[in-house]
């Protein structure tokens, strides 16, 4: 519903509705506070509810998907107060989220400052927001839920006494256990706690037992991170927000002036840097930079940074600022300490260099052409993406290499490194997305090269031919210096000999007179993949000077006439 | 001048002749020897080529503009660049770039060897329009990586990118830049050089069979120079361009009176 509003696709006054399919009918999925105070709730079939009312209610179609989105972007907007931040999942209905403080609140001046902080953040993007900080998940989500007020902060072991009186719901359980336990009149938590654990389990399954220790912190509740941390990162918060290209760069370069010493510490270099700029408004938007070799040095990784936003130009959209920059190294490298010369670099290097600007600048790569294992001319060569030689530098692994993005310790009352683990839930009414528009996922910013291609180098039909380790073969009969991807028809073609080469033929609207003609090259077809006619070719110089490379399809036969075909260009 | 005594007794005796006057002043006024040198070339190797251009070659550094006569000499003019590039190659190492705009022709590699050129040491970038490929040029101007660029464009160099290239060049050890354009896209650009290159019939070998590239390669303008207009044979063993030889005859005569 928030998501609605704020996209300004709904009004902003009257009772509003969001409907999805549901059992026999079309049900009522969300409400906003005027829907709730005609009476209505979530599950009701929409045809009734519309008899019921008297007043005109608005409904809109459901997007679970765009919900998922939009919570997502929240939780990225909200790792800015701490590192773990995880949506909620099925089991707490996807409208919410849960931030590990535990570290993180003195930064921003304490537990109590930071709820303050995050809920007029919150209020100023026009998300409404339960917020509630417990020690344990299920605690911060039961008091999120069904706690008395909008911002509730229980003290370190305060837990079991904070939870005493919710009712049974609160603890995340299923429909149809929390509707058995109140046919047995267990109401509240407190009562349940009560209760010998042997019959419960016994009746309701481990299940129960599982949600009331993780709430009370008897079980520890590992959290699935949403974005692993990378162990190389390092962020930086303005009071004032930039939004000036060269603020940006300086901000990245002294980042990684900051990640540099310890990635030099583990021998190790960048091949992929993520900067994620954080804008006022909440959104976030990240830059992915790959690196054809492991790389740390900070003026490289700020110009490389300058070219992207170069290329990005105003689709950056800076808007009023950006409040935090955050530079983390995805992917690291082995990259060992060498001698640098004064003056010189090493062979090959500027060339590296040069790929990984063009990427970032261009978004495009190097090719390099490669002979391939084939008699058909135009499956006999290929383009194919650069890439660093070994020697300077390992590179990671075709599958995404050394990953050193580890996860951070599962955060529980069980894990003993953790003195105090103190989570909080956030409760989020459905439909809340959060503030900044809609923004496409960023690219990884080294594209593959199979959309790079053009039809100069189609795709491989199952890449059959074998690419050839050894330099090209210096055996071949001359090949022109352009050659076309398919070959051209020439028309009107008259020869002297049926058999022989033409002696004037009309191709791309044009009569070319043919002054002499070598040949034939016979060259199969590769029947293995798939059948077709070996072909005659012939170099042709015209009167005009030009040399075609011309071949005819097929062996001359009497009953047919011959199709001929111009396949390349000499120089 | 003359506030020296040493220089006294110079002035007086040039003042005595002009001549030796003139040229005290001239060597007064001449650059230190071998304070600034002049600005590396490529040579031709065809004297009476490398005559027309000042320094005696392709100045490398900035753009050489090379266009086709007409619209079906593209491949003569793409041929006649990529010799330059393998002759450059060829005294230097390091790496050439072919940065192309969308429908530019691509070499094909097994064809390269007819040029003299390694495909190994050539790396291609498929832009996405002219603007891309100035940048591109442009980008690796600036990382001083590589030894020959070549950029194919689709509507020609204005003056602006030109100049931007231009700029870009400036410094110790440039690469040879050569630019690519259509027929029909000339436009003002400061360019050193522009030449008009027409395909021409082969040179043949004894057997009557094609054996060299030849080309009709006009000097329209070249800064600081003197324009002409040549044959050019193209002889890729030994990366060099020769006029042909006078003996050779009419290869196109030749090739007729065979037919």
């Amino acid at each position: 519903m928030t998501r609605l509003r704020r996209a300004g696709l709904a009004p902003e006054r009257g009772p509003l509705a969001v409907a999805a399919e549901g059992a026999g009918g079309l049900r009522l999925v969300a409400l906003d506070p005027e829907a709730r105070a005609l009476g209505l709730n979530p599950g009701e079939p929409l045809g009734r509810v519309r008899a019921r009312i008297g007043v005109q209610l608005q409904v809109y179609p459901a997007d679970p998907e765009a919900d998922r989105d939009s919570l997502l972007r929240l939780c990225r907007w909200a790792s800015a107060y701490a590192p773990l931040v995880v949506p909620f999942g099925p089991a707490e209905a996807a409208d919410g989220l849960y931030i590990d403080v535990a570290g993180a609140s003195h930064l921003r001046g304490g537990e109590a400052n930071l709820v303050a902080d995050l809920a007029a953040r919150l209020a100023r993007a026009t998300i409404p927001a339960r917020i509630a900080l417990a020690d344990t998940p299920g605690a911060a989500f039961a008091l999120a839920r069904h706690g008395g007020t909008d911002r509730i902060v229980v003290p370190p072991g305060g837990c079991a006494e904070a939870l005493r009186g919710l009712p049974v719901e609160a603890l995340r359980l299923d429909p149809d256990i929390a509707a058995g336990l109140r046919r047995l009149g267990l109401r509240r938590i407190e009562e349940l706690d009560a209760l010998p654990r042997g019959p419960l389990a016994r009746r309701f399954g481990e299940a129960l037992l599982l949600r009331l220790d993780q709430a009370l912190g008897r079980r520890a509740e590992p959290l699935a991170p949403l974005t692993e941390a990378a162990k190389y990162a390092a962020a930086r918060g303005f009071l004032d927000p930039i939004g000036r290209q060269s603020d940006i760069v300086r901000t990245a370069r002294d980042l990684m002036a900051e990640i540099a010493p310890r990635l030099e510490r583990d021998g190790l270099g960048a091949c992929a840097l993520r900067l994620a700029l954080h804008r006022v408004d909440g959104a976030v938007r990240d830059l992915d930079l790959g690196l054809s070799r492991p790389e740390r040095h900070p003026e490289r990784v700020a110009a490389l940074v300058s070219l992207r936003l170069d290329r990005l130009g105003s689709a950056l959209d800076a808007g009023f600022g950006f409040e935090t920059v955050a530079l983390a190294v995805t992917v690291t490298g082995a990259m060992p300490a060498r001698q640098m010369d004064l003056g010189s670099t090493m062979a090959g290097d500027g060339v590296g260099f040069l790929a990984d600007a063009l990427a970032q600048r261009l978004g495009r790569g190097l090719l390099r052409l490669e002979p391939r294992a084939s008699h058909l001319p135009e499956r006999a060569d290929r383009g194919r993406a650069w890439v660093a030689k070994e020697d300077h530098g390992s590179l990671p692994a075709m599958g995404g290499g050394q990953m050193l993005a580890l996860p951070p310790p599962s955060s529980g009352e069980g894990d003993p490194c953790v003195s105090r683990s103190r989570e909080r839930g956030t409760r989020i009414p459905k439909g809340a997305r959060p503030a900044g528009r809609a923004e496409p996922p960023s690219a990884p910013s080294l594209p593959s090269p199979g959309p790079l291609l053009g039809p100069r180098f189609p795709a491989e039909g199952g890449g059959k031919a074998r690419t050839i380790a050894s330099p090209w073969p210096d055996h071949l009969p001359p090949r022109p210096l352009v050659l076309f991807p398919r070959g051209e028809a020439a028309l009107d073609v008259l020869a002297t000999v049926p058999e022989g080469p033409p002696r004037r033929f009309r191709w791309r609207a044009q009569i070319h007179k043919v002054a002499h003609a070598e040949g034939p090259e016979r060259i199969a077809a590769e029947w293995w993949r798939e059948p077709g006619a070996e072909r005659d070719y012939y170099r042709i110089e015209c009167e005009a000077g030009h040399r075609l490379w011309l071949y005819r399809d097929g062996p001359h036969a009497p009953d047919r006439p011959a199709a001929w075909y111009v396949h390349g260009l000499f120089a | 001048m003359g506030l020296d005594p040493a220089d006294e007794t110079e002035g007086a005796i040039a003042r005595a002749d002009p001549r030796a006057r003139l040229a005290a002043l001239r060597a007064r006024l001449a650059p230190p020897a071998g304070g600034r040198d002049l600005p590396p070339v490529l040579p031709l190797g065809v004297p009476d080529l490398d005559a027309h251009l000042p320094g005696g070659g392709l100045v490398l550094g900035p753009p050489h503009e090379i266009a086709p006569a007409e619209p079906v000499d593209a491949i003569a003019a793409l041929g006649f660049a990529l010799a330059l590039g393998a002759r450059h190659l060829a005294r230097m190492s390091g790496e050439a770039l072919i940065a192309a705009a969308p429908g530019q022709p691509l070499p094909y590699g097994h064809g390269l060897a007819g040029l003299g050129l390694d495909p190994a040491r050539l790396l291609l970038l498929e832009a996405g329009s002219d603007a891309e490929v100035f940048r591109a040029l442009e980008a690796a101007l600036h990382a001083r990586a590589l030894t020959v660029l070549i950029g194919l464009l689709r509507d020609g160099m204005p003056l602006k990118p030109g100049r931007r290239l231009q700029l870009a060049a400036e410094g110790p050890a440039p690469p040879l830049l050569l630019i690519l354009r259509p027929a029909s896209a000339g436009l003002p650009n400061g360019s050193a050089t522009r030449w008009r290159i027409a395909a021409a019939p082969a040179a043949r070998d004894r057997f009557g069979t094609l054996d060299r590239p030849r080309w009709r390669a006009r000097l329209e303008r070249c800064r600081n120079g003197r324009g002409g207009d040549w044959l050019l044979e193209w002889d890729h063993a030994a990366h060099r361009l020769h006029l042909p030889e006078p003996l050779a005859g009419d290869a196109a005569a030749a090739g007729r009176s065979r037919a």
